[in-house]
């Protein structure tokens, strides 16, 4: 993710390093015009916005307007005496920094986790034996199946007209599930296959690119009670 | 089965034995379709653990230059393709690219791995955003799970993370994880962190 980046005569780089500098004293946020950094950043949204990079930038610069604010107001002079069992609550500041730099060390091993992550998408082990299978038809007989296309079946009679001349094949329907389904993950409803445009061939060919999916344990079809409309689902393996 | 753990340099009837057995382990290990501990396979050879773990190594470097490797995975060793060869086992499976977690979800994972168990109010103070939404996604991918309450005010639910979590990111276990800078002990920051309430799980993990 990368981070919003300003500029200006003091100082030039990703916004994040600003606070980073700050806090270790490099960098003297009076001389920083937040105001602006702020004005700034809010006009780059409205070419482009990212939520990530948002939340990161106000949260930076709330950290530095605080920071700020604590500089600017005259310091209170008298008494500097730690009272005793005082010490408990830190000075928000340390605890500002604390904070970061917990949330900095959890984004350096997030990298590290990352690159795990990207060596380990591509090996493949065997799936487990039936491990897919028992999700694949969770509550959903047969029957349940043959009724719903009935039912899509009547749909389509309804629609009578002319078949299209163009070829509908297995292949694609299946691969027309498939982006249907990718696209949503959480599953989609047994009926949404189907358009309301299609014709008996188109849901006979999609009923069967259907079964052939199941069969292939590449689609999970799920019925939560009897009656209840199936969803189908992408399994990942 | 007679098996010399010491042995370099085996005996030849030693040696079939050894070899013999080195055969067993990789028939367990095809056919498993899960990462396999190597006291399952002593229980299912009726053979020492040692002898066990030295054919484990010979095994894996049998297979130093094949299409296979052995992977210690989440406990176990499980046999696995090698990642050069992702996009032809992609290909054959027809499988697309798997999906890489969100930045989001691999931060609040990452801090799930480290602090576990953990709030989810413990979560946001670290990350500085709500992470509800974020949560749920990796407890819908069964990377994290429940793990039990925290004694503390409302009885906040407590995560932790899965064997899953291990296979996704090909650990051995929770110490394989990177470290973490400036992690002293593990509880240093919640026993500070602001919003601490005493930490008294009545848990361990």
């Amino acid at each position: 993710m990368p981070t919003y980046t300003i500029k200006l005569p003091q100082f030039e780089g990703p916004i994040d390093l600003l606070l980073n500098l700050a806090q270790q004293g490099q960098v003297d946020l009076r001389e920083i015009p937040l105001g602006q950094i702020a004005e700034e950043y809010v006009a780059s949204t409205r070419v482009h916005f990212d939520l990530d990079e948002a939340t990161e930038v106000l949260w930076v610069l709330a950290a530095m307007i605080e920071m700020k604010s604590r500089l600017l107001v005259p310091k209170d002079e008298t008494p500097v005496e730690p009272v005793e069992g005082d010490a408990a609550p830190p000075d928000l500041q340390e605890r500002l920094e604390e904070r970061l730099h917990e949330y900095r060390a959890f984004k350096e091993v997030s990298s590290a986790l990352r690159a795990l992550e990207e060596y380990q998408q591509k090996v493949f082990a065997r799936p487990k034996e039936g491990d897919s299978g028992e999700v694949i038809l969770e509550g959903v007989t047969v029957d349940d199946l043959f009724h719903a296309f009935q039912q899509v079946l009547e749909r389509a009679r309804e629609h009578v007209g002319e078949i299209p001349a163009e070829e509908i094949k297995v292949a694609d329907r299946i691969e027309a599930i498939l982006r249907l389904l990718g696209e949503h993950p959480e599953g989609v409803e047994f009926p949404r296959l189907f358009s309301d445009r299609a014709g008996t061939l188109e849901v006979i060919v999609t009923f069967l690119a259907l079964l052939e999916l199941i069969k292939l344990r590449r689609v999970s079809a799920e019925q939560p009670q009897p009656f209840a409309t199936i969803r189908l689902m992408l399994l990942t393996t | 089965m007679m098996t010399e753990p010491e042995t370099t340099t085996p005996t030849s009837e030693e040696g079939s034995d050894r070899a013999e057995l080195r055969r067993a382990v990789e028939c367990v290990l095809l056919v498993a379709g899960a990462p396999v501990t190597p006291e399952q396979l002593t229980e299912t050879l009726a053979v020492p653990l040692e002898a066990v773990l030295d054919v484990l190594r010979d095994l894996g470097q049998d297979y130093a230059g094949r299409g296979l490797q052995i992977q210690v995975v989440a406990g176990g060793y499980q046999l696995c393709t090698r990642p050069e060869f992702s996009e032809v086992v992609q290909r054959f499976l027809r499988l697309d690219h798997r999906e890489p977690l969100s930045q989001a979800a691999l931060e609040t994972l990452a801090i799930v791995a480290y602090r576990q168990p953990v709030t989810r109010a413990e979560i946001e103070t670290v990350r500085g955003v709500r992470s509800e939404h974020v949560l749920e996604r990796l407890l819908d991918r069964h990377l994290i799970r429940e793990v039990g309450r925290k004694h503390a005010l409302g009885r906040p639910i407590l995560y932790g993370t899965t064997e899953g979590f291990l296979r996704h990111f090909g650990l051995q276990d929770l110490h394989a994880l990177p470290p973490l800078r400036g992690d002293d002990p593990r509880a240093a920051f919640i026993g500070t962190a602001p919003t601490g309430s005493p930490n008294g799980e009545d848990l361990s993990l």
